[in-house]
């Protein structure tokens, strides 16, 4: 499309990038049809397209964005959808981002609506103040109709319960106090959380493991859920890798990116970027692995976050070795473990496919190769590219949308008539998981299992079809 | 001053339509004059013959394009066609045998009547084919809309418009169409002694094979001479091919009549080409005295509104004969009405009119009067009666392309207007 | 300055804006009423962006109801509709004026019936392309009229610009496969045309909406004709160094009687540009061609042998076929990412004229030279089964100036598409893009038959007034209703 920036305005390279992103749209249209809010709303306004046009506008006319432009932008879901659908390649994801920095920067929200996102951004970024807001939630249940809306939303979303704190992924304090970081050995894992276990599968014995990794425990995932890393451990160092959770890593920064507060998300993405350099310049890291699809899409995108500023090159490097669990485990290679090989081939899995995995990262196919390969039966939904409704704090702010993309996905999983659901990221775990009688896990829960490792408990009442089950072997339960 | 006349060009027939308006003559629109037992009677005293308007313009078989004269003979068409293994892919009725007329058909009263045959249901009517006409309306202005590319979405497409318009909105002068391939062989199975419901289920299962079934046809048994009924499915294509479809359609077939026990049979040669020209041309009313009927449907609602009929006919006592084409798409129904008297006729024409369309309002569609004698056709409306609004724009549209009224004048009723009330 | 002009929006109706929109919410829900500058911003285009208005608001009806409603108003207040789809309409048609309203489909998304049995679905208007094939596909049918831009537009604009896509040349366009419509006409009334059966009764009032470009009334519901999937599909990859002899091997395999599912046709600019994207593997050639056919295993073996050997009499620089599914999401992966990869690079104006298959060759040479000429790369890639032309004129939308040489280019390209026996447009419309071309292929008379039929329709010519007739043509219509209005204008309720 044409633009009509000024040569000044094209010097800030914020502009200079959204300005190369509008030229390369032509307006075709495409991206409507993938876009969740459109499919819902019918509105040119709510679709990627009307999108663009309205950020163009702003950004041009350098205007204070108006209410409703806020509406539209606020709307989106970042699902990147249109992306995958865009035949020029516009980088959608980094105008938004621009666009809600600005909208952050010149716009004043209604009092409410800031601190609600005040809120998020102090809270779900760390672990034992989201753990807190959780108790709180729980208490404030009984009296969620009287509260706002989107404040009865996030109490109602609240989970029903929430595992201990895992010794795995040490809690770390807003004070930045210290972690600390553990080594796992390839096969035995030290700490007493863990039995030490031989794995069935062919060891692979060497000297040195076959990769170092880091492993990145992020945030939310950590206070909602323990099991998804302990999985992610189990099957690395079974398959001969080192896991480091280095010492001052934790939340990526996306949930408060997306919200515009860039200053924010960078100051959080930096002491990744410091943890990891200094494991990568240390000992050396093969990868950083990363289990939170949603985080993934972001930590790879940390070159461009960082643009222009001192760690510039130091993100570029972290990016370069940040991959996705499925896709470590791609590269490692998988087979499935004898012993649970006939429970394994009787499950159905579906797949439900997380946005910022097949959009975000572009890893469409391999996490169901994965599970395939490894004997499960795989189906997959009705209109797979649609998002769940969870995208980061969608779910909270945009209560009404989400819980109609939400309906339309849950629909379409039970129609597939699944034993367990899998995904690969935790803010679909949750949106499905509190929406559907289906078991909904992690991916590599799954791996995990089908390669030597424990049944994931959530599994325990799923009786698949023709199955021969034995009784659950209590030796092999986590305590 | 003559009263047939015989217009050498195009700029002839612009002269001789704007005199027409002038002097507010109404004109009979003629090609071959094989079909003019459609639809009612013109009320006009000179004849406009488009027979010197003949002869082949354009035909480009790598391009699939032929362009012809209206009042070509459609035979001359065909024949050039064949040369080059290519054929007008609607498969136009001759009505010839229907109406014991005698001529020869032009392009042009192909056009003019959107005549089709059994292909139709897989290759598209006529006005699928059309793809470019040259007319003159009833302002004797020269008027062109489309051409001869099939891709033309230029401005309205009056080239739609124009096919089934039986000369009412212009005089066809030239005629562009887009053909297909012939094909190196073609071969019907048969199926005998199914019913009707059995056999329309047949059919639509099979057109709903990738096997490109090209005519899906059921002949109802016959109680004067004992045959057994057959449902025919008519296949083409290259040898190997239709050997390969013959064969994945019999056990379809035979899969869904749940029998191997039925009779089929593999019909080809001279004695497939007579099959299906009698099925195109309904051979079967051929020197018959039915009124005949053509009902077009949703094709399964056969089944039903065969039903329906046979059982209000058969409270008067009336011999009906039936086929049914398109998959029961298309039923052709044949009322031999043994009223004597012309009044008499005309109620009982009338009254068949009404209850077959009244049943067939019921499932949607229309039914067209196609055979009955001249003042039958008079006193019922061989059309269908239009909803109110569609006959407004009709109407509206007849005065726009012919405002004085002199093209064809009560071929389609004497106002579509009058048509509602279902009668004079 | 771009060249297409619009008509000067009437003041008077700019002057009644709040007193129309009042009217518009008094009589329909709020939520499916626009007005506020902001957003009315993005419905101020279609995918010919070069051209933009903000209309007086847009309305997003849901059901016929309210598509009825919204439009008798109009129809009371004069105020000129501007039908919508999913806009994705190259050749501007759903552009709006100041003192007009879009009316978009995009809320009538519902699908009403599928009947296999009868071969035939229905649904409102507003549903995908490529949703219609969605619904059946998985029974063994599909909806065979494929635009390229089949994932986002929508049936209504399918119908109102009569489109096409790569597998019309065996099954037809839209107007092939129409059954039947539900129409909201000008003035609100709604009507019924065609439906299950096959043929209509009385005037093809039915092919006449079709193609009719949103002016004659504005479809809400719509039935389809589906057609039973072929057992498979393959494609052959033939290449050329002659646009002669590639279009030669076209004509040679229609006239050995086989009829392709599609025929595709792509230049070398264009080969070389989408290779770099695709990573398809396309050889270097000048003309390359991909061929599909279907049917059986078998079938397709029969049709591929008979087509390679007509090709290789015709001694091709490559000749490639298909092997597995891989190979042959690879060989169309090409073709199918064409104008995008071009996008990537370059703005571009996508052209779309039909020539008569045998004058290919020689509109190829002349589009060569023009380039030449006018200073401007031409990518070419084309339906050549049935000579529908694309030819990507590429240009720079921010140098000043460009837009407008690429526009006398593509008029230059489109004037010798008629010239040689085709047409302006083969399925993208006529809209504003070549609204002021249609001279070239009509005359006054031709045009004013037309328009007599829009009479009928629209009398007040308040449907999409400013598209397909050049302004000159269509100004005295347009104009009617303000010298007839009485009270000069002032409204009546």
């Amino acid at each position: 499309m044409q633009t009509h920036f000024s040569p000044e305005q094209l010097k800030e390279s914020a502009i200079e990038r959204s300005n190369d992103i509008l030229r390369a749209c032509v307006h075709c249209g495409f991206c409507t049809a993938t876009c969740p809010t459109y499919q819902i709303l019918g509105d040119e306004l709510d679709s990627p397209r009307g999108r663009i046009y309205l950020i163009k506008d702003m950004l041009e006319n350098n205007r204070i964005p108006d209410d409703k432009t806020v509406t539209h932008i606020d709307r989106c879901l970042s699902c990147l959808a249109c992306m995958s659908t865009c035949p020029s390649g516009v980088h959608y994801m980094h105008l938004i981002d621009h666009a809600r920095e600005y909208v952050e920067e010149k716009y004043s929200r209604r009092w409410d609506d800031k601190a609600i996102r005040w809120l998020l951004a102090t809270v779900l970024p760390y672990p034992e103040r989201f753990r807190l807001s959780i108790y709180g939630a729980w208490m404030a249940k009984p009296f969620a109709r009287l509260l706002p809306k989107k404040l009865r939303a996030m109490v109602e979303f609240a989970p029903k319960s929430l595992p201990p704190v895992s010794k795995n992924d040490k809690p770390q304090t807003f004070q930045a106090k210290t972690f600390q970081a553990k080594t796992f050995q390839a096969k035995t894992f030290q700490a007493k959380t863990f039995q030490a276990k031989t794995p069935k599968v062919k060891s692979k014995t060497s000297e040195r493991p076959l990769k170092r990794v880091a492993l990145m425990t992020g945030c939310a995932q950590r206070a909602l859920n323990t099991e998804i890393n302990d999985a992610t451990i189990r099957i690395l160092t079974r398959h001969g890798c080192d896991v480091v959770v280095a010492k001052g890593s934790g939340c990526c920064g996306a949930l408060t990116h997306h919200m515009g507060k860039s200053d924010q998300a960078r100051a959080t993405a930096a002491k990744n970027i410091n943890a990891w350099i200094k494991e990568m310049d240390g000992d050396g890291l093969d990868a950083i692995v990363i289990n939170a699809s949603g985080c993934g899409t972001t930590v790879k995108d940390y070159g461009h976050m960082f643009k222009n500023h001192p760690l510039e090159e130091d993100a570029k490097r972290i990016a370069a070795i940040s991959k996705d669990i499925s896709e470590v485990m791609g590269e490692l290679g998988i087979e499935g473990a004898s012993e649970q090989g006939q429970e394994v081939a009787n499950m159905r899995v579906a797949y439900h496919s997380a946005c910022s995995l097949q959009h975000g990262q572009q890893i469409k196919t391999l996490p169901k190769t994965l599970l395939q390969k490894v004997g499960f039966e795989v189906v997959e939904p009705k209109e797979p590219h649609l998002c769940c409704g969870s995208a980061g704090t969608y779910n909270l702010m945009q209560p009404e949308l989400s819980k109609q993309l939400q309906e339309r996905k849950t629909n379409h999983l039970k129609a597939t008539n699944p034993d367990v659901i899998a995904t690969g990221n935790i803010g679909c775990m949750m949106q499905i998981g509190s929406a559907i009688d289906v078991p909904t896990i992690h991916t590599i829960q799954l791996l995990d299992w089908a390669t030597g490792g424990p049944k994931p408990r959530e599994l325990n009442d799923v009786i698949p079809e023709e199955i021969n089950i034995k009784p659950r072997d209590k030796t092999k339960e986590l305590s | 001053m003559s009263s047939v006349l015989i217009p050498d060009d195009e700029a002839e027939i612009a002269e001789i339509v704007s005199a027409a308006k002038s002097n507010n003559t109404p004109l009979h629109i003629v090609g071959g004059g094989t079909r003019t037992g459609l639809g009612r009677t013109v009320k006009a005293q000179k004849l406009l013959s488009l027979k010197e308007l003949s002869g082949i313009s354009l035909y480009e078989p790598g391009a699939l394009t032929i362009v012809a004269k209206a009042g070509t003979p459609l035979a001359d068409i065909e024949q050039a066609l064949a040369k080059e293994n290519q054929r007008l892919a609607f498969e136009p009725m001759d009505h010839r045998p229907l109406f014991g007329s005698k001529g020869e058909p032009t392009i042009g009263g192909v056009v003019g009547g959107n005549i089709s045959g059994p292909r139709r249901m897989i290759s598209g009517a006529c006005r699928d084919s059309l793809i470019g006409v040259r007319f003159i309306n009833g302002r004797g202005k020269i008027i062109k809309n489309g051409g001869r590319v099939m891709k033309n979405v230029t401005g309205l497409d009056l080239v739609k418009l124009m096919a089934g318009s039986y000369g009412t909105l212009g005089v066809f002068s030239e005629l562009s169409f887009k053909v297909m391939p012939t094909n190196e062989r073609q071969a019907t199975l048969v199926v005998f002694g199914l019913d009707i419901a059995t056999a329309i289920k047949t059919l639509s299962v099979a057109l709903g094979s990738p096997f490109e079934v090209s005519g899906a046809t059921f002949i109802p048994h016959q109680d004067e001479n004992g045959d057994a009924s057959k449902t025919l499915l008519r296949v083409e294509g290259f040898d190997s091919q239709v050997s390969y479809r013959l064969e994945r359609l019999k056990e379809l077939v035979q899969k869904t009549i749940a029998s191997t026990s039925s009779e089929i049979e593999i019909i080809e040669g001279d004695d497939h080409i007579s099959l299906w020209q009698g099925i195109r041309d309904v051979k079967i009313f051929s020197g018959t005295k039915h009124q005949v009927f053509k009902l077009n449907i949703k094709p399964l609602d056969a089944i039903a509104i065969s039903e329906a009929i046979s059982a209000e006919m058969s409270t008067k006592n009336l011999d009906t004969k039936t086929l049914y084409d398109w998959g029961g798409g298309l039923i052709w129904l044949g009322i031999e009405d043994n009223e004597q008297g012309q009044d008499k006729v005309g109620q009982s024409a009338n009254s068949h009119v009404q209850t077959i369309r009244s049943i067939v309002n019921e499932y949607g569609g229309h039914v067209t009067l196609v055979r009955a004698p001249k003042d039958v056709r008079e006193a019922v409306s061989p059309f269908h009666p239009e909803h109110q609004i569609v006959a407004k724009l009709s109407s509206c549209l007849r005065k726009k392309f012919d405002p004085a009224g002199i093209l064809n004048p009560g071929r389609l009723g004497a106002d579509p207007l009058s048509a509602i009330a279902g009668g004079k | 300055m771009p060249m297409i002009s619009m008509p000067v929006p009437n003041v008077e109706i700019m002057s009644r804006r709040d007193e129309i929109i009042t009217a518009l919410l008094s009589a329909l829900p709020a939520e499916i009423v626009i007005s506020s500058e902001s957003e009315t911003l993005a419905y101020d285009c279609d995918a010919l962006s070069a051209y933009r208005c903000s209309p007086l608001a847009v309305i997003l009806p849901r059901t016929t109801a309210e598509v009825s409603a919204a439009m008798k108003i109009c129809h009371e207040l004069g105020v000129p509709i501007v039908p919508r789809g999913a806009g994705t309409s190259l050749a501007g048609g759903a552009l709006p004026t100041a003192d007009s309203i879009i009316l978009g489909t995009a809320r009538l998304n519902d699908t009403l019936e599928i009947d296999l049995e009868n071969r035939f679905i229905s649904v409102q208007s507003g549903v995908t392309n490529l949703s219609v094939t969605g619904s059946v596909e998985g029974d063994g049918f599909f909806y065979a009229p494929d635009p390229s831009s089949q994932l986002a537009c929508a049936i209504a604009g399918n119908i109102a610009m009569n489109s096409g896509g790569a597998h019309c040349l065996k099954y037809g366009v839209t107007t092939n496969n129409l059954l039947g419509v539900t129409v909201v006409m000008a003035n609100g009334e709604v009507v019924k045309l065609g439906g299950a059966h096959m043929d209509s009764s009385g005037y093809d009032l039915l092919g006449l909406i079709c193609g009719s470009e949103g002016q004659l009334g504005i479809v809400t519901e719509a039935t389809l004709r589906i057609l039973p999937k072929p057992e498979g599909a393959r494609p052959v990859l033939i290449g050329f160094n002659s646009p002669k002899t590639a279009g030669t091997c076209v004509a040679d395999i229609i006239k050995a009687g086989i009829l392709p599912v599609a025929i595709e046709y792509m230049d070398r600019l264009c080969i070389q540009e989408t290779d770099k994207f695709s990573g398809a593997g396309y050889p270097d050639v000048e003309a390359l061609l991909i061929v599909e056919v279907e049917g059986s295993e078998v079938e397709i073996d029969l049709q591929l042998a008979r087509i390679t050997s007509i090709a290789q009499k015709l001694d091709p620089a490559e000749l490639r076929q298909s092997a597995s599914a891989e190979e042959s999401a690879l060989i169309w992966k090409g073709r199918k990412s064409a104008f995008g990869a071009m996008g990537q690079i370059n703005d571009y104006i996508c052209l779309d004229g039909t020539v008569p298959v045998s004058q290919l060759a020689h509109v190829l040479e002349r589009i060569g030279e023009l380039s030449k000429q006018y200073g401007l790369d031409v990518a070419n890639v084309f339906h050549a089964g049935d000579g529908n032309m694309h030819p990507l004129i590429l240009y720079n939308a921010n140098k000043e100036g460009d837009l407008d040489i690429a526009e006398k280019f593509g008029a230059d390209i489109l004037r010798l598409c008629v010239e040689v026996g085709g047409c302006l447009t083969g399925e993208h419309g006529v809209g504003i893009e070549k609204r002021d071309l249609m001279g070239e292929q009509f005359s006054a008379n031709d045009m004013e038959m037309q328009m007599r039929v829009k009479d009928c329709f629209d009398p007040k010519w308040l449907l999409n007034p400013a598209k397909v007739y050049p302004l000159e043509v269509s100004k005295e219509r347009r104009e009617r209703l303000q010298n007839q209005m009485p009270n000069n204008g002032e409204s009546s309720k």
